[in-house]
Formats: structure tokens, sequence, C-alpha cells
């Protein structure tokens, strides 16, 4: 059977290179190629959604698209097609960096041996294949072990909940009057239920971590209130050993930009070990100050009195399934994941974490997050010329739930489940949605910057009203919505302004914005 | 006033009388199923007040249980808690595109329980009610 010739599509504005690139296929049997040639990135883009496209070969500097701008391109337009970088002399780093934007191989212009060429095409396209099909089977087998886990923790939930009632019902004495020793006893039993479950949670969370799936939710987030909550929650087991846990808080810590839920896993994971290594009437202290290194960064800092880590060893803690081999450590139990989901969360959020020990000495682990900054969060938002001369609007959008009941826990999930119903609800070229600003009792508060392309506030206000009325899943998840007819506010920018000064001049006037609706819900609410 | 009626739905006979026995001491009648069908029969029989609805069941599982209730005009309306050792959020989305009014992952406490179920019952909060020792999270 006769082989189709391979479809190679080269983007080039310079007719010379086309002609000599033309010269190199000179040599190969007639039909093994067919070059179809483009000047400009917008038609490679046309030609490569129509998926007859077997290679790519691109110049980074065409009429409409520059260096790595028109890799990215390339590869949105047709993600699973091999590309192959041409280049001048002049620009071989930034070709190399286009390798890691997921170009195959690049070539220098003149440098090009003409029989090779032909060659490298066939190499690229048979690289491109096996890594194909590596990450499918390496999809295949993670989508198999997270089955597997899944139903594992399953299947050890369901008699632990019978052994966490029965002994719950026990303690209450529902079944009779307990003596003080067997009350004792069954608050071991407790304790324990509670540290098999926390292990569940453990073995799920690893596979979330390994498939990179553990949700992070960026917002303004206050660590004094994760510090308060992991004293509260670790503040009995540190009271058992003796131990005093305090905090440290500097005066006017910023806020950062993390997910508050993430904050408080971290910190307890952190204090709950620093607890479990540090021997009766020992200390524990939670520090938060600026980083003075790099003041950007916000530090977290957790000091113990405990038994120390071999300093050789700091890095390795943070690995997988690592465990203390000290023999005293006996009752230290865990999995091993605590310190490595840590590190992943951390990571995810921007920050760093590390840890400085003398064996004997105690142990500080210091953990990093990026201080909230409302102007950098927008800034993604304005990188389109598009947006440049439009004006944006601010919309308030509350959304509750009817019955205003759900536990903290399902709120916190809720919330995230409405941000995602938002997000698909709306166009989301032209939305976005800013971190919830406040929890007001039942409801919660979601501001939205709409970029308007000059249609004005209140169509957007209308737009916003319409598309959430249309959600029949908000709806079937019981939830209610209001937007205001009016915007918050319509802001344009200045001729003479920087997109930097404006960015500032946004975030100031949305600051504004939340402290007034804020302060106005509590006045109403108290 | 009678005691309100809550139909448990669950396949484990230890979680069951676990649940019964938590209920009665909170001045509650229960009634059991242990696979989907009797699921809803039991519910036809008892007219419950609120449902406790397990997901994995036998004959069934619990969505098709809810989907048959909502089918059921006199049954349509009672509040279903969802308890479920099933992971994630597409199971509580689910759950609550269905008609859930909350969803608890087992192994649930107590506390969490019964404030829940009061909240869907329309009870206040402050209910005079023995309050369980087991009440943290892990």
């Amino acid at each position: 059977m006769k082989k189709k010739p391979l479809q190679v599509l080269v983007v080039e504005d310079n007719a010379g290179d086309v002609r000599l690139l033309r010269e190199m296929f000179s040599g190969e049997k007639v039909g093994s190629f067919e070059i179809t040639h483009l000047l400009r990135m917008s038609e490679a883009e046309a030609h490569l959604a129509k998926g007859e496209v077997d290679i790519t070969l691109l110049d980074m500097g065409l009429p409409d698209g520059h260096g790595l701008e028109t890799v990215r391109r390339a590869r949105a337009a047709a993600p699973n097609i091999p590309l192959i970088i041409l280049t001048g002399l002049d620009d071989e780093a930034l070709a190399a960096e286009a390798m890691t934007q997921g170009a195959q191989d690049y070539m220098i212009k003149g440098q090009i041996e003409s029989r090779a060429l032909p060659r490298a095409l066939r190499h690229a396209i048979d690289r491109h294949r096996m890594q194909t099909e590596t990450d499918l089977i390496r999809t295949h087998q993670m989508e198999f072990k997270d089955e597997f886990l899944s139903h594992v923790s399953h299947e050890l939930r369901s008699p632990l909940t019978a052994v966490r009632q029965f002994v719950s019902i026990l303690l209450d004495g529902l079944a009779g009057d307990l003596n003080p020793e067997q009350r004792q006893y069954l608050e071991i039993v407790l304790r324990n239920v509670k540290q098999l479950h926390s292990m569940i949670n453990d073995l799920f969370e690893v596979s979330g971590v390994q498939a990179g799936k553990l949700k992070i939710e960026l917002q303004c987030t206050l660590v004094s209130d994760a510090i308060a909550y992991t004293v509260n929650t670790l503040q009995g087991a540190a009271a058992a050993k003796g131990i005093v846990l305090s905090s440290d808080i500097a005066r006017n810590v910023p806020s950062v930009c993390a997910d508050p839920a993430r904050v408080r896993q971290i910190l307890v994971i952190l204090v709950d070990n620093a607890i479990k290594f540090t021997p009766q009437n020992g200390t524990v202290t939670i520090q938060a100050r600026i980083f003075e290194e790099d003041p950007d960064f916000l530090l977290l800092k957790v000091t113990d009195s405990g038994c120390g880590i071999d300093p050789e060893m700091t890095e390795r803690i943070f690995e997988r399934l690592f465990q203390a081999s000290d023999p005293d450590a006996a009752d230290h139990n865990g999995l091993g994941l605590g310190l490595y989901i840590c590190k992943d969360l951390v990571t995810r959020q921007g920050g760093k974490i590390w840890a400085k020990s003398e064996l004997g000495q105690g142990s500080i682990f210091s953990v990093t997050f990026p201080i909230f900054s409302l102007p950098k969060l927008l800034a993604p938002a304005f990188s389109e010329e598009r947006q440049a001369e439009c004006p944006i609007t601010i919309v308030l959008t509350e959304i509750g739930s009817q019955t205003g009941w759900l536990s903290n826990e399902v709120r916190a999930e809720q919330c995230r489940g409405i941000r995602e119903l938002l997000r698909e609800s709306l166009y989301s070229d032209l939305d976005i949605l800013l971190p919830k600003m406040d929890s007001a009792g039942p409801a919660e508060l979601f501001l939205m910057l709409a970029m308007t392309d000059g249609i004005g506030g209140e169509a957007i206000c209308k737009r916003i009203r319409r598309q959430l009325d249309g959600s029949d899943r908000l709806r079937q998840a019981g939830l209610t919505h209001s937007t205001s007819y009016r915007p918050l506010k319509t802001i344009k920018r200045n001729s003479t302004e920087s997109k930097e000064e404006f960015l500032e001049r946004v975030a100031t006037d949305i600051q504004e914005l939340m402290n007034v609706e804020i302060s106005a819900r509590q006045a109403s609410n108290g | 006033m009678d005691s309100r009626k809550i139909l448990i739905v669950d396949d484990n006979a230890d979680i069951r009388l676990g649940m019964h026995l938590r209920l009665k001491a909170n001045q509650y009648e229960t009634f059991f199923a242990a696979d989907a069908l009797s699921g809803v029969t039991e519910a036809q029989k008892h007219r419950p007040d609120l449902i406790i609805l397990d997901l994995g069941l036998p004959a069934g599982d619990g969505f098709t249980v809810m989907e048959r209730l909502k089918q059921i005009p006199l049954l349509a309306a009672i509040p279903i808690i969802v308890v479920s050792a099933r992971n994630g959020l597409s199971n509580q989305k689910r759950a609550h595109e269905a008609g859930a009014r909350a969803f608890l992952q087992k192994p649930v406490n107590d506390a969490e329980l019964l404030a829940v179920i009061r909240q869907a019952l329309g009870e206040p909060a402050g209910t005079k009610k023995p309050t369980p020792y087991d009440q943290g999270s892990v």
C-alpha cells in the first residue's frame, strides 16, 4: 500500500528561507513529503485547526506573532501536532525556552544540513508519538491507582463509621453509666479511631497530590485566622503532654494570597508533628512575620523544643513515605505523608517550605506565602490588547443557600462549587470572579469584575442575572443568587496612565468598595 | 408533639443500629431499609419526616432512591441527608443536584449529623437535646 505523504506546515515569512527549506526535501522520494507554506501566524492557526498537518516548522518572528507567543499559539491551535522551531543564531536561548513550552526541537537557520532535515522531521514525529503513548499509559495507571485508593478508602470508612458511632454512644452513656476507667479506655479508642480516619484521609489526599489534583483556591487570606484555628484544634493534644502551645504574630501582618483551608491544613500538620516529636513539658510556637529576605512574602515559623532532626535529613523529610527511624518514636504514628502533602500545597501556592534542626535541639519549620496584592491578581485580566481601552465594570453578586444551614465544612466545599458554577455560567473570557470577599451569614458575596467591551455596566448586570437565572445547576444545588441591576462602579483607563498605574487604581477602588460592602453587611447583621 | 420520624437507608446493619440508638436518644422515631428498593417502599409505608440515605446500596443506589422518591408526589418533598463513604466533590455535587439537603462523609460525627437533621427539620439549633461527646473532627 502506498504511504501517505507527511504533511509539513512551514510558517515562515522569509521567502529565501522557504526556498532553502524546499530544496532540502528535493533529495527525498517523490510523494514522501508535502509542504504547505504560510506567511502569517493567523493563517497557520486556521490551517492547524483543520487537523491535516503532521508536523509544523515554525519561525518565531512573523508579521503577526513574535517569540514564545507564536509557540503558545501553535500549541493551542493543535496541541497534538509536533512542532520544530526555526531560529536565527541570535536567539538560540529563546528557541531552547520554546522546547519547555512544548516544541520538539529547534533548528538554527543556515546551519541545517540538507539531508538532516527530513530525518529530523521523522524523528520528531516518532518522538512525539512515543511521548503521547507514554503519557496515555501514565494517565491510565494514574486512573487505576486513583480508583483503587478511592475504593480502599471507601471500604475502610464504613467499618470505621460503625466503630466511631458505638464508641461515641458508649461515651455518652446511652448504654448505661461508665466508670472512670471504662471512660478513659473508650477515650483512647476514640482517639485512635480519629487517627485512623486521618490516615485514610491522608491516603486519599496523597493520591490527589500525585495526580496534581488537590484543589487550591487562592484568595485574600488572614494567617492569624489559620493560626487561631490551629492553636484551638491542637491545644488539647499539647496540654495532654504538658506542652505550651503559643503563637506570636507580628503587628499588622498583611494578608496572604493563599487558600485558607490549605493554610490551616499545612499549619495543623506542622504543629501536630511538632507536638508529636516534643517531649513532656516542652514548647511549640507559631510565629508570623514579613519574610526579611523577600518582603513580598510572609513567613510562618513553627518552632519546637523537641528531639530535632539530623541536619542531613532536613530535605528528605519532605519525601513521600519518609518516617523518622528513631526507635523512641514508636508512638509517632502516621503514614509519613504529612510533610509531603505540605510541600506540595505550599509550592502550589507559590511559597516555600524548609526545615532547620539539630538532633536534640528542636526544629524550626518555615513556610512562606506570597503577600496578597490585588493589582497582581488582576494583572492577567489586562494582558489582552483588546482590554486596553475598554472600561471595566465591578458587579456584586450574592449567592446564598435556600436553606442556609450548611455546616462550615460543607459551606467551604459549596463555595468552591459555586465559584465553578459561576465560571461556567459566565463568559469566561469577559468576566473575572474575584475571591470571596466576605461571608454574610448564610450568603457568600462575590465581586465580579467585567470587561465591558463598551456595552455598558447595566447591560453587564442584566446579562449576569440572565445567565445565573438560566443556570439549572445553581437551582438544583439549592442556591439562590442576586445581582443588583446597577454596577457598583465603572472605571475607565486614562490615556496618560500606564497599565501598572491603572491596575493600582482599580485595586484601590475595589478595596474601598469591599470595605464599604463589608461594613454595610456587618451593620445590617449586627 | 409526636416525635419526628426518620428513615435510615443503609446496607450496613451496625451503622443502622448505631444511628437508631443515637436518634432514639434524641427523641426521634426510626425506620429502616437495607437496600434501594425497600428504601422507597419503607418511605411509602411510613411517610418519614426525613431520610438518611447511604449511596452505595444493593438493588440500585442512593441516587436511584432519590430519583424514585421525586416521582412520588407525597414523598417528593421529604428532606434527604446523604451520609456516604464515597469520596469527592463529584458525588457531593450529584447528591445536591438530585435534591439532597446535605452530604456528610463517613465516618460522620454524631454532633454534626444531629445538627444537620435539626436544621433540615426546621428545629431551632438550641433545642435541648443531649450533645454527643464526639464532636471534633479528626
